[in-house]
């Protein structure tokens, strides 16, 4: 091999494989020139390794620690924000009873909170109301047109914390609201739940294989939807029993 | 924290840049510490977002490192016992001398003893590249510290 000083440094440094490693020694064994780079870069790392290092101002460590403090109480305001959500999103997902009654609640409160009803359809007819949400995608239980003295309003959908949504149906009249929220998946809830909810009275239930919640502050308004509700779909399984029979 | 403020004022000369970069790089690296490979050097690793904290800066403050041609390697290079000889501060300051690009790989390398691969990592260049700036930054050390102009 010629002079190649830049392979010189490698081998120095150690970073060459076995092969150029011994073409390299064998060349140093008649080269003086190549030999006093070798000699020189070897002595040149020493010197360098022994260098005092610099030392730095006293105030740089606790200043970089107190960035970093007030960074880590930054990041916080966001992450644990966004922790509880993931938690509240994970309860969701596993039908957490008592979080989906303070979901409903919630969304009861905002819609009725309202001026104006949030609804995408308007009637006090049943089977316009019913036929409505068929349309979009979600049977309903036959609702009736009126119950506990409310009337039925109409309907709009609402967007739950797993991504999904629930069916929500409006009766409203002079003593008072309510909802009726149809969530298509499961919620585990047992032979039922009824809870009071940000002053709101939740009772959910399973009727016919769907999730049915109802929210209102007139608990006995709550009793006579759930019976005419409850009626219809035995009255409806009934129905269709009788045929085989 | 010492070390990379030694290896900062050696790449910057200025202990006021020093101490901002140092600064920058532990806020970067607590920003993106899930960048960070477990088992792999962690000093290596903050070496680069130093380093690119480095360019940021360069390139905010439009200043580029001046690289420098070697004409040759040829011959008129001192003996290495008398580019040797001098003191801690000759040393120094023929460190201080080199152009940056140069004088981050040698530093890399002769102080921090980084790997040619890791150096490769930091400064995001081919390991031939780093092969090369670390043997014109020596090549330069030897002439200064020889006395020659290089």
């Amino acid at each position: 091999m010629s002079c190649d000083p830049e392979r010189i440094t490698g081998y120095v440094d150690g970073a060459l494989d076995p092969e150029a490693r011994a073409a390299v020694e064998e060349h140093l064994a008649s080269c003086p020139a190549c030999r006093d780079q070798v000699e020189f870069e070897r002595g040149v790392r020493e010197r360098l390794r022994g260098l005092p290092a610099p030392t730095p101002a006293p105030g740089l460590e606790p200043r970089i620690r107190r960035r970093l403090a007030a960074e880590h109480a930054s990041a916080m305001r966001w992450l644990l924000p966004l922790a509880a959500s993931l938690t509240l999103a994970a309860l969701w997902t596993r039908g957490f009873a008592p979080l989906v009654a303070w979901e409903l609640a919630r969304d009861h409160a905002h819609c009725f909170g309202r001026p104006r009803l949030p609804a995408q359809v308007v009637s006090d007819d049943p089977a316009r109301v019913s036929a409505w949400f068929e349309d979009h995608g979600t049977l309903l239980p036959v609702i009736p047109a009126h119950a506990g003295g409310l009337e039925l309003v109409g309907g709009r959908y609402c967007w739950l914390p797993d991504g999904t949504r629930a069916a929500h149906v409006y009766y409203g009249g002079e003593d008072g609201h309510l909802s009726m929220f149809v969530i298509a998946r499961s919620v585990r809830i047992g032979s039922g739940y009824r809870q009071l909810m940000r002053g709101e009275n939740v009772d959910l239930s399973r009727l016919g294989g769907l999730t049915v919640g109802l929210v209102s502050e007139d608990v006995n308004a709550i009793g006579a939807l759930r019976e005419r509700l409850t009626t219809t779909v035995a009255s409806r399984a009934e129905a269709r029993r009788s045929p085989a029979d | 924290m010492k070390a990379m403020y030694a290896t900062a004022l050696r790449l910057t000369r200025n202990p006021h840049d020093a101490e901002d970069l140092v600064q920058e790089t532990f806020l970067r690296a607590f920003r993106g510490f899930d960048g960070y490979t477990s088992g792999t050097n962690i000093r290596a690793w903050l070496y680069t977002i130093l380093h690119r904290a480095r360019t940021d800066a360069l390139r905010r403050s439009s200043r580029v490192p001046p690289m420098e041609e070697l004409s040759s390697d040829g011959p008129g290079l001192p003996p290495p016992q008398d580019a040797l000889a001098g003191g801690q501060e000759d040393l120094a300051r023929a460190l201080d001398g080199l152009p940056e690009s140069f004088r981050a790989a040698v530093v890399l390398r002769d102080v921090e003893e980084l790997s040619y691969q890791e150096i490769a990592q930091v400064l995001a260049i081919p390991v031939g590249t780093v092969m090369s700036r670390i043997h014109r930054g020596r090549l330069l050390l030897r002439k200064t510290l020889g006395g020659r102009r290089p």
